[in-house]
This record gives structure tokens, C-alpha cells and sequence, in this order.
């Protein structure tokens, strides 16, 4: 429920459909957020927002503003926000737009950009057989403790942007679908679709991670 | 499907069904149950298990490890800019 009783962030358009519109109006019979209690409110969220931030922007300088904006656009726009809502999906959707509106175009990339098609269950599949589940899961194990944080954080990165974004609020922020369809003003099934593309890219690299670390069975697959 | 050479059809539904919706099961955006069929195939299917509990057990490592430390002076910094941005009103 990130739309109802929001307005969209400063400089971003209004959009034009009738629904749109009304999901963004206040409503009346709910109570309005305070401004004062926002930092209250607001700040125990900022670890999460950041570790986002850090992934869309990919250095710190940047993460840090888009963070900084995004809660000074949050603070200003309190009042609009419907007590008792959801608080974290709001934020979500700032820093998203925020981001989109600021460093996408800076990063001159198109708008929408394909994966080549990559298979289900790319890194199950390359593991290997074991003679034994025990085995197996000792592979696994080996894999999965043996790619660092760097490595997953690089997989994260390397995704275009309409598959990372999706990705970071599902797998970092356990965000639920319909959430994420609302802050990307995307339908549910596109969302659905992205998140399933995204991880399997996102798995492919770290195969080729899990690879140049020694961490692949004898019988393994390469990339 | 493919690769599929361990995975027997048991339990509700088949294989394909169930890995067809592998992530809506993990990322708990299945109805109860649609979820109890699932359920029930990985009881009786130790291929489609496994699959499932890699995919699993992967995307836990993912979130832990894009967790990130935010500095503390940065904290300080956002909130002397709320702060600030109060006071200007």
C-alpha cells in the first residue's frame, strides 16, 4: 500500500489517469503525519535506504545524497503522507524516483535494457552430481559461504538498471511484490518477470565469481 | 523442464508446476493453499527439494551480504539537515 494518501515527489509529473490521480489524494477520514514526529519515524530506516542507495549509485558520495535528498523530500512532503500507512514502501518510492531522476540520465544508458537468456536454476544446475546428498550439500556449502560479500555486492551491480532496482527491493528489503509494481509504477506480471531475469543474471555472475575463487567441484561446470 | 532426471512426480501437482513457481513460493506470494501444494510435492520429491532449498539458502546469503555498515557520521549529517530544514520553516 505505497500509493494511497501519496503524492509523488517534487519534479516528478502528475500523472494523468483518473485512478493515478486519486490514489494520490489524501484522505480525508485518516489522520495526517506529523512533521514533527518524522525523524522519529523516518530514521530507522536509513541503514536500509542505504544500503540500497549504495547499490544504485555504486560509491558512497552518491549513495549518501541520494539518501540526504531523499528524506529532505520526505520531510517536505510529510504531511501528505497517511499516518498508519506504509512508511517504508513511501520512502522506497522516493529514493527510486529520486535515483531514476537524477543519476539515470547522467548515466546516459537506455531506458530498458535486455538480458540474453539465461537458464532456470543456472547455478544448481552447473554444481554437479555427488555421489551422495551429503556430498552435494558440502559443494553447495562451499559455494555459497566461499562468495564474499564484494562478489555478490558486483553481481548486485552489474545488472541493468530495470532488473537491479527490482532486485534490491525484493532480495535486499524483502519488499512484496505489489509494493515494488507501485514504486515502479510497473504492472505486478513485470515485476514478477524482472525479479526472475534479474536472479538468474544475477546467479550467472556469481558462477563466474564462485569460479575464479577455486570454489567449483572437479566435475563442475565452467563458465 | 529439463535435468529433471531425479524428480518424480508425486505429491500435488509435477515438477514443472512447482519450479514454474519457485520464486512466488519463496518470496511468500503464494495464497496458503497454493503453498501447501507446493509443500506437499517437496515432501514427496527429493529433487525438486533440493532445488528449492538451494534457491533458498542463496537468496538468504544475497541479503545478508548486501547489507551495508552506513556511517555513523553520515547519520549525524542527515539528521542535522532535517534539523536544519525545520528550522527554516
Amino acid at each position: 500500500m505505497a500509493g494511497r494518501g501519496v503524492r509523488p515527489p517534487a519534479g516528478q509529473p502528475r500523472r494523468s489517469s483518473l485512478t493515478t490521480q486519486v490514489r494520490w489524494m489524501p484522505v480525508p477520514s485518516e489522520r495526517m503525519a506529523d512533521q514533527a514526529t518524522f525523524a522519529d519515524d523516518a530514521m530507522q530506516y536509513a541503514k536500509q535506504l542505504y544500503a540500497a542507495a549504495m547499490r544504485m549509485t555504486r560509491n558512497p558520495a552518491d549513495a549518501e545524497d541520494l539518501v540526504q535528498e531523499t528524506y529532505l523530500k520526505a520531510y517536505r512532503a510529510y504531511d501528505t503522507f497517511t499516518a498508519g500507512t506504509n512508511l517504508k514502501a513511501w520512502l522506497y518510492r522516493i529514493l527510486t524516483n529520486t535515483y531514476i531522476n537524477k543519476y539515470r540520465k547522467a548515466a546516459r544508458r537506455p531506458d530498458e535494457v535486455e538480458l540474453g537468456d539465461v537458464e532456470d536454476l543456472y547455478m544448481y544446475r552447473r554444481l554437479g552430481s555427488e555421489e551422495s546428498a551429503d556430498a552435494a550439500r558440502t559443494t553447495e556449502d562451499r559455494v555459497l559461504d566461499g562468495l564474499v560479500e564484494s562478489d555478490i555486492k558486483r553481481a548486485v551491480e552489474s545488472l541493468p538498471e530495470n532488473f537491479r532496482i527490482p532486485v534490491l527491493l525484493a532480495d535486499l528489503e524483502g519488499l512484496s511484490y505489489q509494493e515494488i509494481a507501485d514504486i515502479l509504477e510497473i504492472p505486478i506480471g513485470t515485476v514478477m518477470s524482472r525479479l526472475h531475469r534479474g536472479r538468474k543474471a544475477m546467479q550467472k555472475a556469481l558462477w563466474e565469481f564462485a569460479s575464479k575463487r577455486g570454489l567449483l567441484p572437479e566435475n563442475a561446470e565452467r563458465p | 523442464m529439463t535435468n529433471n532426471e531425479d524428480c518424480v512426480d508425486v505429491g500435488a501437482g509435477n515438477c514443472d508446476d512447482a519450479l514454474a513457481r519457485l520464486y512466488e513460493y519463496l518470496d511468500n506470494e503464494m495464497d496458503d493453499a497454493t503453498a501447501e501444494g507446493i509443500r506437499s510435492h517437496l515432501d514427496g520429491c527429493g529433487g525438486c527439494h533440493d532445488r528449492f532449498d538451494f534457491e533458498r539458502r542463496l537468496k538468504v546469503v544475497v541479503k545478508q551480504r548486501l547489507e551495508e555498515d552506513v556511517p555513523q557520521q553520515f547519520i549525524a549529517k542527515l539528521r542535522h539537515a532535517l534539523e536544519e530544514e525545520a528550522a527554516r520553516h
